[in-house]
């Protein structure tokens, strides 16, 4: 169970910044900070798969680094299984497990190093830990290059690797960036079945794609954010409700279209 | 914390590229550029020492005892002319004809008679690096000289018994208080530090790029941050491996400089080297040990700061380099000659275990000063381990 409500984050701009004219019609553009994320509230339950979508630059990423305790919110509250992020970010961390497609491995360790060394940073005793690895490496079929190094692996099997480090510690929650960008096809159907798999096992996945049709096959739930804003929060018949036909892309813009109006309306 | 230090020291181990820089490089390149240094200059050296020098004599007639000294003298080489005035031979020399030129007065021997002070002139270029040839001069004028004296008495019929007396009443015998492991640790103790120093940062450097901006670079920061262990921990990690580097980078060295020493010292004419080595105990490798530990974790903390602040590996370069041009400055200031270990030199950063590592190699350390030094460095570690730690948990520095 995942609870999101009016989370806010600025960057602070360098004094010699200049903006671009494109940056000043952004209304997130102060004269001091960057509002990268203004108000994105959402939630979801066990078992559920989120997608989350939007606009490149809308906040997604930061909006899941902050899921993830990489940042600190400036305001808002994130409870994960009713644990508070902000308050007990080290107990939260324990919960959760983060993906992206361009998470890296560390090039000098082997796969099963790689997954090692985060099960150990997450605590766990090495009798658990080989069981579970042992575990994963047979669900993701890993043994044959378990003890290759990551400098010497293929896309496919450094994603396998990626994946399994993300749930050695067998997370409460999943936090998927972008999981499939830039993946070829092979890959991106593991990830599929990962998520899929996790789904089954009812652990929320919580990720940010642009595919739809990754959203159409998986996803429980849907998040629009546009210009750092939650412009749509709810169940995927009720996004597909928005377009005529149940079309996922006309949804989708009709929601952004939507959140423009409302914005110029509030400038206004 | 432990788990990241292994796990660092594990991948630094697998690296071709630490293993060049941490333990090759000491180990070889150092005593084959010191090598190759020590034989060009012994050879110019003996060559000068070698060297014939073409030389005239303007009315040689005058003292023909001293025209055959200087013609049976082995570095001499006499060469024909008929130019007498100064100016020509200022001329001469600076033309290459020959490169010295001695002018006796043409009224030196009655002068002689009259026992009056005469005045001879010597023509040469004295910019010189080697002046040999002045020293070799100097010599023949001084047996010469003591010739003349003799000769002078001799008429004078003063008792040739006392004569050594007469000619030099006072003759000093030298006693040095300074030991020669003293002498010789004036020279190289300097040279020691100038070494051990940036070795010590250039060991470290590699793997902190590697740690901060590399991990940045590829991607794993991001999921090391969510980690369920505290920043100060992974910081720490991180900076004992660094140090680690450093350390053992600094530590080879040391062992590399004592073997080759011992190496090149077994070579004939090297016996200084030998010497050197010899003289320093253990106790002192420890001492100097002990004093790079905390310069070491300065370094360490600094280089991870960069690296953790630079987006790639590349700009972590960028910020380094001039780092370790800038640790030159007071390692210089250490050689210069009259700069010497006190309680204001003691405060200096790295200057000032330079400074001490001199003074152990020349065996004349004082205590006091190398527990200040430390106790100064241990300081400045921990505040520079402090700022990285705080600089580890901006988020503007970690998501730049």
């Amino acid at each position: 169970m995942i609870d999101i409500q009016e989370l806010a984050k600025a960057f602070a701009l360098g004094k010699n910044n200049k903006l671009s004219d494109t940056e000043k019609q952004d209304v997130r553009y102060s004269k001091e900070a960057f509002h990268s994320v203004r108000k994105v509230s959402f939630n979801c339950g066990s078992g559920e798969v989120l997608g989350l979508l939007g606009p490149n630059g809308a906040g997604k990423t930061t909006t899941l680094r902050m899921l993830s305790t990489a940042l600190k919110p400036d305001s808002g509250t994130v409870l994960l299984n009713g644990v508070d992020v902000l308050k007990q970010p080290v107990k939260a961390r324990q919960q959760i497990g983060f993906l992206s497609a361009d998470t890296g491995l560390y090039g000098k360790l082997t796969a099963y190093e790689n997954v090692a060394y985060f099960g150990r940073l997450h605590g766990m005793d090495e009798k658990a830990l080989k069981q579970r690895i042992d575990e994963l490496f047979t669900l993701l079929n890993m043994h044959d290059f378990a003890n290759r190094r990551a400098d010497n692996m293929s896309t496919g099997m450094k994603q396998k690797t990626a994946i399994a480090r993300a749930v050695v510690h067998s997370p409460k929650v999943v936090i998927l960036d972008e999981p499939t960008t830039g993946l070829d096809i092979m890959t991106v159907q593991t990830v599929l079945d990962f998520i899929k798999s996790l789904k089954a096992a009812g652990t929320p996945v919580i990720f940010s794609t642009h595919h739809l049709d990754e959203v159409a096959t998986l996803c429980d739930r849907v998040v629009v954010i546009d210009k750092g804003v939650s412009a749509f929060s709810g169940d995927i018949t009720q996004f597909k409700a928005l377009s005529a036909e149940g079309d996922l892309r006309e949804a989708f813009l009709s929601v952004l279209q939507g959140s423009a109006g409302t914005q110029q309306q509030g400038v206004a | 914390m432990w788990q990241v230090y292994f796990k660092e020291l594990t991948e630094l181990m697998r690296d071709r590229k630490t293993l060049i820089f941490v333990i090759l490089l000491p180990i070889f390149i150092f005593p084959v550029i010191f090598g190759v240094m020590g034989l060009v200059l012994s050879s110019t050296t003996s060559k000068a020492m070698q060297e014939e020098h073409r030389y005239v004599i303007v009315n040689a007639e005058q003292a023909p005892e001293f025209r055959d000294a200087m013609f049976y003298h082995k570095n001499f080489k006499q060469v024909q002319t008929e130019k007498t005035a100064e100016a020509d031979l200022v001329a001469a020399i600076r033309n290459d004809e020959f490169d010295v030129a001695i002018i006796i007065p043409a009224d030196f021997s009655v002068k002689r008679q009259a026992v009056e002070q005469v005045q001879w002139q010597i023509i040469y270029n004295q910019s010189s690096q080697f002046d040999f040839m002045y020293r070799y001069f100097t010599d023949m004028l001084a047996t010469y000289n003591e010739q003349l004296q003799r000769e002078t008495l001799n008429q004078l019929n003063v008792d040739p018994q006392k004569l050594a007396a007469i000619i030099k009443p006072v003759d000093a015998k030298k006693v040095d208080t300074a030991d020669k492991r003293e002498n010789i640790g004036e020279k190289f103790g300097a040279v020691i530090a100038y070494i051990l120093v940036p070795l010590c940062l250039l060991g470290a450097s590699y793997p902190a790029i590697d740690m901060g901006a590399g991990e940045k670079e590829r991607g794993t920061l991001e999921t090391l941050l969510i980690c369920p262990i505290s920043r100060i921990s992974i910081v720490l990690g991180k900076f004992l491996t660094v140090l680690t580097t450093g350390l053992v980078g600094a530590m080879i060295t040391v062992g590399s400089f004592g073997i080759w020493g011992a190496i090149i010292g077994s070579f004939a004419g090297m016996a200084v080297v030998q010497e050197a080595m010899s003289a320093i105990a253990i106790t002192e490798l420890i001492l100097i040990f002990s004093l790079l530990l905390p310069i070491s974790a300065v370094f360490a903390a600094l280089l991870l700061a960069i690296s953790i602040y630079a987006r790639t590996f590349k700009e972590a370069q960028n910020y380094i380099s001039p780092l370790s041009v800038l640790i030159f400055v007071p390692l210089v200031a250490a050689m210069m000659p009259g700069v010497e270990l006190n309680a204001k030199t003691a405060l200096v950063p790295v200057m000032n275990v330079a400074l001490a590592i001199k003074e152990l190699i020349k065996g004349t350390a004082d205590y006091m000063m190398l527990a200040l030094i430390f106790g100064s460095t241990l300081l400045l570690a921990a505040a520079a381990i402090g700022f990285c730690v705080h600089w580890f948990q901006q988020e503007k520095v970690l998501f730049r």
